[in-house]
This record gives C-alpha cells, structure tokens and sequence, in this order.
C-alpha cells in the first residue's frame, strides 16, 4: 500500500494567536517574547516581524534593534496549548494516526485513507482534497492558517510544509522528488545540524543534488550517518509516524534578570525548577532515568550535563541533588550564569521494583 | 645511578605498584615509576595523586640516584627478558639502558623531581591490625561499595575506629554489608574515615596472610604499611550517613542455610530471572524454600531446597546478584537467613560479627 503522510505546521503560531486575539495587531510587526529592553528570548515572530530579520531563540535585545516598531507580546503559554488541543482535535477527526511533534505541529498517517491502488502518485493526489479540507476547518474554526506538506513520507511531507509558508499546501510526487530535493541545501535534512553541514560544505556538498551525484563519498566523510544521507538524499524515509503520546523529556528553565553566581541565587533557582519538574512527572505518572542541567554564560556559550540513573528518579529532592552533582562535578559554575536549567529524560514508569535503605 | 637485580623480583615489584598508573592521564609523569636506588635496594613507587603505592626490593647499586620511567612499558620490557639478572643505568638526561643478557634496550625518562611526593603523615593515628584479618574483613564488604558517582560518599568502605572495635561498613542503597573487627587503641584515636574504591583495591591485592598492617590515619589520608609496602591514599571527605539505622532489629524467621548449595541453587535459577525484572523469587513453606524465577516469552525455573522452617508461609524477592555476592565472600559453611516480611530487609549473618542488610524487590 502506498504510503501518504501529512505534515501540518501553524504559521507563526504564537504570533498568529496574538494577532487573532488582538484585530488591533493584524498587519503589525508582532514579536513574542520578553520585551526588549529585558533579558530572555523571542519566542516566535510575526510574518510582518520576520521581515525585519527577526527570529525565534534570539535575544529580545537584538530584535528590538532589528525591528524597534515591533510590538513585544509576554507568552500567555496556557493559551497557546489550549490552541493547540483545538488543533489536534480538528486533526484527530481526520485521522487517528496523528503524531503531535511539538505545540504547533504533527504528522498524519492518511495510507488508510485514500483509496487502495498501486500507484503511489494517484494515492498521494487523492488526499490532497483532506489537506484542503483541514485547512479551511482551522481557518473556518480556529481563524488560524496552517501550512501542509504531502508526501510519500515524514521527510518530504515536512519539506513540504516548509515550501511555501504561510497558508501553504504543497504535493510532492513521488516521480518529482528527485528533482525537487536537488537544490535544497544539505540542511533542510532532519540531523544535519551547523557541524554536520559544515563538515559537508568543506567536501563540496552544499546542495541534496550533490549528496546525490556523489552519494558513495559519504561514509567517508559522515561516516555511519551516511546511510541515512543518502537515503534521504534520494527521498526515502521509513520513519513511521509515532502514535505513541510518550513524553520524551521534561525541562525547565529560568534566564535571570542579571547575569549571577550568586549561589543562594542559584540555589534557589534549582530548587524551584527541581519542583516544577518533578511536579511534570508527577502529573505525567512518570519518572526519569537522566537528569541534565544547562547553563548558559554571559557570551550564550551553553552547556548541558547529564548522568543516567539505575533507577527512576521522582521527587524535587532527588532531581535537584543530581543537578546540583552536575554542577559541582563539572565545575560549571566558573562565572556568572545568564541562563539555568534542569531538564529530565529517558522517562519510565515511575516505580522501582529495588525497594532502599532508608540511607 | 646504575644497579642490577634479579629479573623476577624485578617485576614482582613492578606488578606490586604498576596498578594504581592511570592509563589516560593528562599529567606524562604519573605514568611513570619512580625509581630510587640507595645502599642495596631499589624503591619502586607510583601515584595517581589520589592513591599511591610503594615497595622495595634488593638490588645490586653500583652507582645510587633517582629516576623515573614508563611503568608499564618497563614492566613489559621487563617481563620478556631472556635471561635472570638485570641491568639498569641511567644517564643525566634521565634516558635507561636496560641490558639483559644478549638484550639491549633504551627507554627515556623523565626527572625524579617532577614526580609528586608521597604525603607525610605527622601526628597521625596508627593502628596495627593483622593483615589476614583485614584483608577477609574487606572481601566481606567491598562488594557493597556504591558505583553511584552522585553519591560520593557511598564510593568505598567506611572504617569507624571506635571503643576497640573496626567497623568497616560498605553499602550502596540497596544493600550493606558490614564487618567487625577487634583492634586495640586509646580513645583519642577514634575517628571515621572513609577509605575510596581504588584504595580497597590496592589494599585487598596488596595483604598477605602472615604478619601485621599498620595503619596511620591523618585528616584527610591514610596510609597502610604491609611489610616494606606503603599503599597511601586520599580519603573521601564528607559524613558517612548513619547505618545503625538500617539494621533491622529482631527478625521473625530465621532459616539456617548450608552457605554453598544455596549459592548455588539461586545461581542457577537466576539463569531464568529477566534482565527487566532481575529478580528471584524465595517462597517460604514447611521446611522447604521453593526458588523462582522467570521472563516472560522466554521460559521459567525453580529449585526447592529442603529447610527447618516452621514458620508462616511467605514470598520475598531479591535481585539474585545481590543474593549471591554475600554467599560467594563468606568462607563459611552454614549461614543464616533473617526475614521479617516481603517488604522488609532480609538479613545474612554468620557466626562472627559480620551482617549483610540486603531490601527485597517488590514481587509484580
């Protein structure tokens, strides 16, 4: 059976909610994030704001120098994930085999949805009527554009959605893909990250179409990934879509108002994000075998640590004994701290069949 | 500085200090081996700054000083050498010329001045401990050591010198295993160091059965002097939590069992224990302890093994590693088993002051 995936991604989704919120900011540069005479981060852009340069994860402090007519909006996250469930909901009426990537994205299975036939193109065409149907429901519904990729697989569905944003809907034909994978830079494959892609550019390989026309050089220069380049090189992805709900990891994190090594300070933060994260996993019913921190100093420069557990680790206590171990161990703190976290991962069932001493 | 030795007791001395030299150290000269050569002997000595080790042998010194050389290397070189007696000399730059019968080699050195010291212990505690008790009390409890680096403490034995009595206590949270010794010592000297894994090691290689070990306890080192060895180490610092506390008090069932069949009857069961769940199961009827085990998709065992038991008819599970680490370290032929329920620790005594806390696993 052909396979057909969808990838759906919301434009410029927290800012898209804001301008939804607000008719006053339509047609306006809307930045999410701290304001920009404060410390912290953008969360997401407007279109209008983007034309300024403006992009997520970048300090408030340079898009307000990008863009100094950008209205700042503090996150009203509650909001966002209340959006979102609406979202999903509109997408699970569609399809049960949903996998929900992040807040404001995720993929569906739609093989079982098309007609049965063996030409992978005609199935792929006969559900580009569901992704239209989807988007008129989120604009119909929600007031909300979304973007959707179609694809015979998660790599190029995703590709897709990308193609053309905002309130996109593209199709690639599996006997296109080849040629529309060609000029695309090596970085729009998932994994191929700033080191990766430097190590790739220095051999020569800039676009896919180069991973193509040279695909047996690869092991020698990316070694076991090489197998996963070139197949995606070419538009073969066997990734299923996860239906699992699992959560992968748990985090928090705090940027302080001023850089700080104050350890009570910093002690205090830990605690308190120790509590936060402990609190996820209580409510998840769910405890971690990895517990990270990460800092971030005064030039961004960040770091993260982290140490793997025999057994789940639940409690506030235990989470923030092991990220004050991290710290200590790797003598992290050398200066002041703009940025801490305390994130967990490798998340089990929250029980330890080894009963302990009380030690 | 030239001298020759018998080859042999060459390398026994070699083996003796060759253990503690880290084999990735950012720091050249810790791989080294110290080599001193005064009036008819050769001091060997390493060091990987937490612990350090070092022996004596005879030698023949023709010329006395000081060097140091790769202490693996040299041991290798050492070992293959076709005929009984050695000779070494070194010249100013510190580069050796080992001659041994037909056989030449030249390996380079680094100056004995760039090798850090052994600490001096002034003022410290000393205790004479017999070296055949010290070094069965250790294979009774280093087993128990914690592997959890986040709990540092945990990460070797604590020696409690009090009211003439040693206890030496090893746990990792999940089991403790502790040990008695009498040792005799005026009350100013009591203290409570805790004495890291690597030292344990050192320490359990370097007893013999015969003659006495003396060891000086400073604020923050130890030292153990067995013969003309001297093994040095850094102590853990920080408070050993309270394991009074964790030693059940009176138990309700106590089953005695012959030591060896009982080992090996949960090692073979344990064959069936799943790697998810890694426990056996102990069900206690009249007279009979039934063990269990299995896997889901993979199969089961079980092993009954007569008893005296009169007591009521229970289960307890434990994770079958630490079942049988006790029962491999203890040399006795009886031990016994104290349970109270399925929740609470199980305990293993001996006839001598030994005790092993070990908490069961809840049975799914």
């Amino acid at each position: 059976m052909p396979r057909v995936i969808f990838h759906v991604d919301m434009d410029a989704f927290f800012a898209s909610v804001e301008q939804r919120d607000h008719p006053e900011f339509r047609g306006l540069p809307v930045i999410v994030g701290s304001p920009p005479d404060q410390r912290g981060v953008v969360c997401a852009a407007s279109y209008e704001a983007r034309k300024f340069k403006v992009r997520s994860a970048m300090p408030s402090r340079t898009a307000g120098r990008l863009c100094p007519h950008g209205i700042f909006v503090r996150p009203r996250m509650d909001a966002y994930r209340a959006e979102s469930a609406a979202i999903m909901e509109i997408l699970r009426a569609v399809t049960p085999v949903i996998e929900k990537v992040s807040v404001d994205e995720a993929y569906l299975d739609l093989s079982a949805s098309v007609p049965p036939g063996g030409d992978p193109d005609a199935a792929l065409e006969a559900a580009v009527p569901i992704a239209r149907a989807i988007k008129e429901r989120i604009a119909r519904e929600r007031h909300l554009t979304a973007s959707i990729g179609v694809g015979a697989n998660k790599f190029l569905a995703k590709l897709g959605s990308d193609f053309r944003k905002p309130d996109g809907l593209t199709l690639i034909r599996e006997r296109d893909k080849v040629e529309f994978l060609k000029p695309l830079s090596v970085r729009a494959i998932h994994g191929v990250g700033p080191v990766t892609a430097q190590m790739l550019e220095a051999k020569g390989f800039a676009t896919i179409g180069d991973l193509q026309t040279r695909a047996a050089e690869l092991p020698s220069v990316v070694g076991s990934f090489a197998a996963d380049l070139q197949a995606r090189a070419f538009g073969h992805d066997d990734r299923p879509v996860d239906t699992s709900e699992e959560r992968k990891s748990i985090s928090a994190e705090n940027t302080f108002l001023h850089d700080t090594d104050d350890r009570p300070t910093l002690r205090a933060a830990l605690k308190e994000m120790a509590a936060d994260v402990a609190q996820s996993l209580a409510g998840h019913e769910l405890g971690a075998l990895t517990v990270q921190v990460k800092v971030r100093y005064r030039d961004f420069t960040t770091l993260t640590r982290q140490v793997r557990m025999e057994d789940p680790v639940t409690t506030a206590r235990e989470i923030y004994r092991l990220a004050q171990f991290l710290l200590a161990r790797d003598r992290l703190v050398t200066g002041p701290l703009r940025l801490l976290g305390i994130g967990v991962s490798t998340l089990v069932p929250p029980i330890r069949r080894q009963l302990r001493l009380p030690i | 500085m030239k001298f020759s030795v018998s080859k042999e007791k060459l390398l026994a001395g070699l083996q003796t200090v060759q253990n503690v030299v880290s084999t990735r150290t950012t720091l050249p000269i810790l791989s080294n081996v110290l080599l001193q050569a005064t009036d008819g002997q050769l001091r060997l000595t390493t060091t990987d700054l937490d612990v350090g080790v070092s022996g004596v042998i005879d030698a023949q010194v023709e010329k006395p000083g000081a060097t140091t050389l790769p202490a693996r290397r040299l041991a290798n070189i050492v070992r293959e050498l076709p005929a009984a007696e050695v000779q070494i000399e070194i010249d100013s730059k510190n580069v050796a010329s080992i001659r041994c019968g037909q056989s030449f080699f030249k390996i380079l050195g680094l100056p004995e001045e760039e090798f850090p010291p052994l600490p001096k212990f002034e003022g410290a505690k000393t205790f004479t401990i017999h070296q055949q008790a010290l070094r069965d009390a250790l294979k009774k409890t280093s087993y128990a050591i914690s592997t959890d680096e986040t709990r540092y403490v945990l990460n070797g034995i604590l020696f409690s010198f009090k009211e003439n009595k040693l206890t030496m206590v090893a746990t990792d949270g999940r089991r403790l295993a502790l040990v008695d010794l009498e040792v005799e010592f005026p009350r100013s000297s009591e203290g409570e160091p805790i004495v890291p894994t690597k030292c344990v090691t050192e320490l359990g290689r370097l007893l013999g059965d015969e003659g006495d070990v003396r060891v000086s306890v400073g604020d923050s080192q130890i030292s153990f002097e067995i013969g003309g060895t001297l093994l040095v180490s850094k102590l853990i610092e920080g408070n050993y939590p309270n394991y009074r506390q964790v030693i059940p008090g009176e138990a309700k069932e106590r089953i005695t069992l012959e030591r060896e069949t009982f080992l090996n009857a949960v090692h073979r069961v344990s064959l069936l224990s799943s790697e998810k769940s890694n426990s056996v199961k102990l069900v206690f009827t009249k007279n009979n302890i039934e063990i269990a085990a299995n896997t889901p998709d993979i199969g089961e065992a079980h092993e009954s093994l007569p008893v005296a038991y009169k007591g009521r008819e229970f289960s307890i599970a434990f994770n079958p590693e630490f079942l049988q680490a006790p029962l491999r370290a203890l040399p006795n032929d009886e031990i016994f088993l104290d349970l109270i329920d399925e929740m609470s620790p199980g305990v293993i005594k001996i006839q001598s002051p030994y005790l092993y806390v070990l908490m069961p696993m809840r049975i799914s």
